[in-house]
């Protein structure tokens, strides 16, 4: 199988303190690989560094093999790289609906077609889908800050999916999540990871979630990677342990 | 748009068009100051209403585009061409301030805005070589329009009304489109946007690109009104007192700038009767204001419209603060 990203090498300091520390990895084209780690091991800055959001300070990202080391957000989405995050975001004024079209206008055309073209730049279609897909099709015209928590964390991960991307990073997808809506989450990233081939990688704390969701686990601590393998074998590993665990 | 909507706004167009016909000529430079400084909040509210850019310059470029037509036309350039080249003008310097944005936000960028609008004001009233200073420039002629000329007041009221027409259907149409949206993802959320495929780097130039040059376009029409222009009214206080139409009539709402242009406009007249108190309660009024409805008279009006209806909608930024805390 060929990898889709290939992260080699990436370190990032802050000042003084090393937060990501040479990590090297390769995802591979289909596969759902979920990064696990204690607070502060360096897991968001990985993404926020593979995604652009921040300049590595050494190492390199490759997407299908191409460089992609210092790209900006909004290139790499355009490359059919697209994201969740730990923390809310959605635009809260806007309607759900927008929030989608939004999502997804800016695969449409150029800036100037954009301008001259339709209001929602052809995509009302697809972000109907899109709401019908994730169950929020009741909510579609209420602005997305009404919606709850976990409403709004389905309503982020729709807004991730919508231009069709290759590759999703989710930033703890099951974050603040409560149960019920927990199981409805993950039935819906496995029904489009099914339907699209698309190929995921998952940050989580939350073991269950990352056991049920994911083929291949990477365990990072203090900025290094110190474990990698199937998820049942991760949770048994003793230096795993220990990292959680403290020393 | 709901119905009601749609009827007030038509009831008003008309009567805009009516109101000259029963005002005396002080009326009617009145409503025209208000249809050139509608143009140029309606500028500011793109920039920041919807974009959330905050600009204390805005002044400034209705000073630029004033300046640029005054000197075009005494050089003989026609009105039309004079007009155009200020907006345009304006287009590329707003371009350029927009820079900054990119780097910092919020009051940050309102000093930054506030040293290019004390910039602008310096070369206005030094560079007398081309301004000719403190002593300003008389006599901007008013335009004539395909043989009809504009010169009266009731004439260049009609033009003055027309070139906000225009101008309001060109940015209903620009916040309508996929920008309009990604004018107010940039507000909401750009590290968001960014991620999403945004271009937040253009848009952010965009956005402080086309409201300056309506500042400019205002500019080129306040020049023709008033027919004589000086550097000193183009001061901060001019910029101020665009932000406060804006704000008052309310931020990111279509129609706040019509709203709140006239309330600045109007309500320092009907103050006169206090006579030298005008002022003080014109600020008290302000303060009171503000303090009852931050988001301004429209969003005052949709506030009591949404209790009336019934309807629960907007209000949602506690969930995403309550989301972060998380």
């Amino acid at each position: 199988m060929t990898a889709v990203l290939e992260v080699s090498n990436l370190r990032k300091t802050f000042g003084g303190i090393v937060a990501v520390d040479g990590v090297s990895f390769e995802v591979r084209a289909g596969e759902i690989l979920g990064i696990i780690g204690p607070n502060g091991s360096g897991k968001s800055t990985l993404f926020n560094c593979v995604l652009g959001q921040l300049q590595p300070s050494a190492g390199e990202v490759r997407i299908d093999d191409k460089l992609t080391t210092g790209m900006r957000p909004c290139d790499l989405n355009r490359l059919g790289v697209s994201r969740t995050f730990q923390l809310l975001q959605v635009f809260p004024q806007l309607s759900v609906r927008d929030n989608l079209i939004l999502a997804g206008q800016e695969h449409q055309g150029s800036m100037v077609s954009r301008l001259f073209g339709r209001a929602d730049a052809g995509m009302s279609h697809a972000a109907g889908q899109m709401v019908d897909f994730f169950r929020l099709s009741h909510l579609a015209d209420e602005p997305a800050g009404s919606l709850s928590f976990g409403q709004q964390k389905l309503l982020d991960a729709a807004m991730a999916f919508m231009a069709g991307p290759r590759l999703v990073l989710l930033d703890e997808p099951a974050g603040g999540v409560n149960l019920t809506m927990l199981g409805h989450l993950r039935e819906r990233l496995h029904a489009y990871h099914a339907e699209r081939s698309a190929t995921f990688v998952v940050i989580e704390h939350q073991m269950e979630f990352v056991m049920a969701l994911c083929t291949r686990v990477l365990v990072l601590a203090e900025g290094r990677l110190i474990a990698e393998g199937r998820p049942q074998d991760i949770r048994r590993d003793p230096t795993v342990i220990d990292a959680y665990l403290g020393h | 748009m709901t119905r009601l909507g749609g009827i007030v706004v038509a009831v008003a167009a008309v009567a805009a068009v009516a109101a000259p016909f029963f005002l005396k000529p002080f009326g009617i430079f009145l409503i025209s100051t208000w249809a050139v400084l509608t143009i140029a909040a309606i500028g500011l509210n793109l920039t920041l209403g919807y974009a959330g850019q905050i600009s204390l310059a805005q002044g400034a470029f209705v000073g630029i585009g004033a300046y640029t037509v005054a000197l075009l036309t005494l050089a003989g350039v026609p009105f039309f061409v004079a007009f155009i080249a200020a907006g345009l003008l304006c287009f590329a310097i707003g371009w350029v301030l927009g820079y900054p944005a990119l780097r910092v936000q919020h009051h940050y960028l309102a000093f930054v805005t506030l040293a290019f609008s004390t910039l602008v004001f310096l070369v206005l009233r030094n560079e007398e070589w081309l301004t000719n200073g403190i002593y300003g420039i008389a006599g901007t002629l008013r335009p004539t329009l395909f043989g009809w000329p504009m010169g009266g007041a009731r004439h260049f009221y009609f033009l003055c009304l027309g070139v906000l027409a225009a101008l309001s259907l060109a940015t209903w149409w620009i916040l309508r489109s996929p920008w309009g949206r990604a004018f107010v993802a940039l507000r909401e959320n750009p590290i968001r946007a960014l991620s999403l495929g945004l271009d937040t780097r253009r848009y952010t130039l965009m956005a402080f690109a086309i409201g300056s040059s309506l500042g400019g376009l205002s500019g080129a029409l306040y020049a023709p009104l008033v027919q004589f222009i000086e550097p000193n009214s183009f001061t901060l206080g001019l910029s101020f007192n665009l932000l406060l139409m804006v704000i008052v009539g309310g931020s990111g709402h279509f129609f706040g700038p019509f709203v709140g242009a006239l309330i600045a406009v109007l309500l320092p007249e009907w103050l006169r009767v206090t006579e030298g108190y005008y002022l003080i309660v014109y600020a008290a009024a302000v303060m009171v204001m503000m303090a009852v409805c931050p988001t301004g008279v429209l969003g005052l009006i949709e506030r009591a419209a949404r209790m009336l209806t019934g309807r629960r909608k907007a209000a949602g930024t506690q969930a995403l603060t309550e989301g972060a805390g998380t």
